[in-house]
């Protein structure tokens, strides 16, 4: 990614030194990575919202309203998932990492693949490592 | 107004829900099968979607997986027999509003239609 947006589900304050949610519905704070050039340019943080049954398209409205390019997640469902595809936001997936600097580095060098419609949480997939 | 579609291959067995949801500002649609309904969804707008458990075409969680791919902005609920924690496992993902008993009561009309507006609050919220 040259220039852009990038969003992270975060523990705690969040950060580029924070770490990472396990499932973006459910984490305390959204990390944006903002990109100019290849390089990072500014870090910040937004709240997230409450998270009620059946309210997967809250955080896509919110992201999308923060003018959000690219999400990295550790496991997101289907619902979602489209949601994200529908807004033009481009979905990102590490299972195994739960620091956020290192799968943003990876994104920025190309290195980290979008999530298949096979990897989404249900029906035994999208298993998620980062807390 | 909000707008529902009731999807069931028997009137019949949505007939007290959709009496529940006419007490309020509420307009409800039908379709018969789940062929219908994702013709009709693609048609036009509905707020809730609310579906029974075998459409005869397809179950009702099949064509809720079908209505995400085609518009994940709708929201779903769903007539089930299966219990709670089965219901969760088996529809993970597919962000359910809510798990509703075989020919649900009025009552639970009211109990969705609150859980609805709390979802398109927030939506505004962040929009």
């Amino acid at each position: 990614m040259k220039n852009g947006r990038i969003a992270v589900p975060s523990n705690g304050k969040g950060g580029l030194e924070a770490t990472r949610s396990g499932h973006f519905g459910h984490c305390d704070v959204f990390t944006f990575i903002d990109v100019e050039n290849g390089a990072i340019k500014q870090i910040s943080t937004i709240d997230n919202q409450e998270h009620v049954q059946g309210g997967c398209m809250v955080p896509v409205n919110l992201l999308a309203s923060h003018n959000v390019n690219a999400l990295i997640v550790g496991g997101i469902g289907m619902r979602p998932l489209m949601g994200f595809q529908q807004a033009g936001i481009d979905v990102y997936h590490d299972s195994e990492r739960p620091e956020i600097k290192p799968v943003v580095e990876d994104l920025i060098a190309g290195k980290l693949s979008k999530i298949q419609e096979d990897q989404v949480c249900g029906g035994g997939g999208g298993q998620t490592k980062p807390a | 107004m909000l707008k529902i579609l009731l999807v069931s291959i028997d009137k019949t067995s949505m007939s007290a829900l959709k009496a529940g949801f006419e007490e309020h500002d509420v307009q409800t649609g039908w379709a018969e099968s789940g062929g219908d309904a994702l013709s009709m969804i693609a048609q036009r707008d509905f707020n809730l979607v609310v579906t029974d458990e075998n459409l005869g075409d397809m179950t009702g969680l099949e064509f809720i997986k079908n209505v995400v791919s085609q518009n994940p902005m709708v929201n779903c609920a769903a007539v089930s027999t299966l219990l709670p924690e089965d219901f969760h496992e088996a529809s993970e993902g597919l962000g359910i509003l809510m798990q509703l008993p075989v020919r649900p009561k009025p009552e639970y009309a009211k109990e969705l239609l609150e859980h609805l507006k709390s979802i398109l609050d927030l939506a505004i919220e962040t929009s």
